[in-house]
């Protein structure tokens, strides 16, 4: 067993700092863009309409089927093509994120609305509300105060699958981390550092929802 | 619009055929050993969760916490490149270059690992659900407490997990994936293998994507028979429609 | 004023109305009784719509409810519902409740909306609820509140769905109270209901009905008195000691 070098993670601090903000930047993106299309397609997912329910559906159920690491390959060789010119591994990576997480997201939507009583609708419509205002003054209010746990649950395990953007290059937080074991052979050091890293903003960030949860009553 | 050729007969061509194949078979063996490690593990786990005996919960929770907000990729990497040079060197030796296939096993090590915190919250969960009243209620008829958790206790519980492992056992497929960074030659390692020869990068995917929907669909269906033969009739462990 | 006309409903192969006729005149209150499972609900929510039947028709002041080119939404304007788990709109204030419809779906400025929604708490009996929260209520507040918020769209029908099965025995005198004097005051009523002194105090007539069929029909006095059916004398006795 060598001797452990610390130094090394304040000598490279800058350069792995670095790759920590690109996480974020991917989450932020990731999440934002993911819970935006996952509304509209958790909704979908509940639509009496078929040329809705149906493409929604198989949306979900596939994305729901693949590894990650697989949508990020895709993406990578997808969104170039589909561009027309080389749009780089950040851009790339957004995309897959957004659209494999909007998947997840959609499926907490739709439980969140599906969860409001049958008896909230009926007792709007007997007021004589249409569809429109029932959705938007009585069930979906309800429906986001319940599904918030759950989103934010989500939101933490989006920014763990950041990590996964390694495979095509893009330079994060664990991509850089290994960049400088490359150069420097101090594999023990650096990622029990990413490790404490992550396991910091994570733990924090669960138990601050779970705070959230019993505030609201909801534990 | 980049120009690209489609050529979809490479999917079955030698040798590539032949790789996706052998990746199939890593994919599938890689799974199942995981998953039935984490199982168990899961379970012991899971167990010390809700014991009366405070620092078994303790570990418990402190295990189930640790490897849940770390990401898995990260875990992989630490099992594969930091751990073994904490090992004694002859371990680590053993461990690069006398073990065949070191990759593969490591993974399955930090895999199991990881999905057994995963499934052991489960167990919590579904344990911590089932009354006080029905212990007592059995213990009032002369059980006792190993006998409640045999015939009473754990049968519920096991059913009303069903789901929720059901969904575990996806995962665990599906994370089998990430040992490809290591260099374990699974399915989507193999897939990215194809493209590097070949360039055809969207057929290699749609390969890799078509066999993980394979698995989970087979996943899915043998799931539903176990949870069919084991449902009680009357017991809803699903929200079903109205 | 309401006709329904050989009324059949199926829930996939279960008949679960099976040949329903009933007239409603305009001022009649008309009780709806019988052990769960009859339908009496499910007749109920035909009726403004919430549920759908596939033979016979039902007609509502000259609207047919079977024609598709009938407003359904407008239709309800005019027929205000109280449901048994009252069914208050939980995020939203007391006065919040009752006002929403009148704004959203009438246009009711503000103003005329909450004078409306005190005047209603006022008269059943709980104006000093206003700004709290539905689940700070009792039970029984809970339903008057509803009742009100049934009442603030101006309907010429109140239709109730049980409305005190779910309450504490020491609440039902109270939403039973508003609804007498709902009833007394000239309101046309479609009450289902197991409470047979609401019945006996307003009731014009009374629906006796068992899996989706009308067996028995009568007002208070031969009802009670003098049941025909075997099914109705059974019933009868059960629910009353």
């Amino acid at each position: 067993m060598d001797a452990y070098d610390w130094q090394v993670i304040p000598n490279n601090l800058q350069f792995l700092m670095q790759g920590l903000f690109t996480t974020f930047q991917l989450a932020l993106v990731a999440i934002c863009g993911g819970l935006l299309l996952g509304i509209l397609v958790g909704m979908a997912r509940l639509s009496s309409v078929r040329v809705i329910y149906y493409p929604a559906t198989a949306f979900v159920n596939v994305m729901r089927s693949l590894p990650l690491i697989l949508v990020i390959f895709w993406f990578y060789f997808l969104v170039p093509l589909m561009a027309g010119r080389p749009m780089g591994d950040f851009f790339s990576a957004c995309v897959a994120f957004v659209v494999f997480e909007a998947a997840y997201f959609a499926e907490i939507v739709r439980a969140g609305i599906q969860s409001i009583s049958t008896g909230q609708e009926q007792a709007a419509y007997s007021t004589g509300f249409n569809y429109r205002d029932t959705m938007r003054y009585i069930i979906i209010p309800q429906a986001l105060r319940k599904m918030v746990p759950s989103l934010l649950t989500q939101a933490v395990v989006v920014f763990q699958d950041t990590s996964l953007a390694y495979v095509i290059g893009l330079k994060e937080f664990l991509r850089s981390a290994s960049i400088v074991d490359a150069r420097e052979m101090r594999s023990v050091e650096l990622y029990a550092f990413v490790g404490v890293v992550y396991f910091l903003i994570c733990f924090t960030m669960s138990k601050l929802t779970k705070r959230l949860e019993v505030k609201r009553g909801h534990a | 619009m980049l120009s690209y050729n489609f050529n979809w007969s490479i999917i079955w061509t030698e040798p590539y055929g032949q790789w996706m194949l052998e990746g199939i078979w890593v994919t599938i063996r890689l799974g199942l050993i995981c998953w039935f490690i984490a199982l168990a593990l899961g379970i012991i786990i899971g167990t010390f969760r809700v014991t009366p005996f405070r620092p078994l919960r303790v570990f418990g929770a402190a295990y189930t916490e640790i490897f849940r907000d770390i990401p898995l990729l990260v875990q992989l990497f630490f099992w594969y490149f930091a751990a073994p040079s904490i090992l004694p060197k002859a371990i680590e030796m053993w461990l690069y270059r006398g073990l065949p296939n070191s990759e593969f096993w490591i993974v399955v090590v930090g895999l199991s690992v990881y999905t057994s915190s995963r499934i052991a919250e489960h167990i919590r969960a579904g344990m911590q659900s089932i009354s006080q009243d029905q212990y007592h209620a059995a213990l009032s008829t002369g059980f006792t407490h190993f006998q409640t958790y045999r015939f009473i206790i754990i049968p519920y519980a096991v059913r009303i997990m069903m789901p929720p492992l059901t969904a575990e056992c996806l995962t665990v497929f599906k994370n089998t994936a990430l040992a490809m960074t290591v260099g374990v030659l699974e399915t989507t390692f193999m897939s990215q293998q194809i493209e590097a020869y070949t360039f055809q990068g969207i057929e290699a995917t749609t390969a890799a994507s078509l066999v993980y929907m394979g698995i989970t669909l087979s996943v899915v269906l043998i799931m539903g028979f176990v949870e069919r033969r084991l449902a009680v009739p009357g017991l809803i462990t699903r929200t079903g429609g109205r | 004023m309401i006709e329904i006309k050989n009324v059949s409903k199926w829930y996939g192969d279960f008949k679960v109305l099976d040949n329903i006729s009933e007239t409603i005149e305009r001022g009649q209150v008309v009780v709806i009784c019988g052990p769960s499972g009859s339908g009496k609900s499910t007749v109920l929510k035909c009726l403004n719509g919430l549920e759908k039947f596939q033979q016979g028709d039902i007609i509502v002041d000259s609207v047919s409810l079977k024609d598709p080119a009938t407003d359904l939404i407008k239709l309800r304007q005019k027929m205000g519902m109280v449901f048994q788990r009252f069914e208050l709109y939980p995020h939203l204030k007391v006065i919040d409740n009752i006002t929403i419809a009148p704004i959203k779906v009438k246009k009711m400025p503000v103003k005329d909306a909450v004078k409306r929604a005190m005047e209603l708490l006022e008269r059943v009996g709980i104006p000093e609820q206003a700004d709290k929260h539905p689940g700070n209520l009792s039970g029984g507040q809970q339903q008057r509140v509803a009742i009100a918020r049934a009442l603030a769209m101006d309907p010429e029908i109140m239709l109730f769905d049980e409305p005190t099965s779910a309450l504490d025995p020491e609440m039902i005198k109270e939403v039973l109270d508003v609804m007498i004097a709902l009833a007394k005051s000239g309101m046309t009523m479609a009450v289902v209901t197991h409470e047979m002194g609401f019945a006996r105090e307003v009731a014009d007539e009374i629906i006796f009905m068992d899996q989706g069929r009308i067996i028995e029909r009568g007002t208070d006095q031969t009802f009670f008195e003098n049941p025909k059916s075997e099914r109705a004398k059974d019933f009868l006795n059960k629910i009353l000691f």
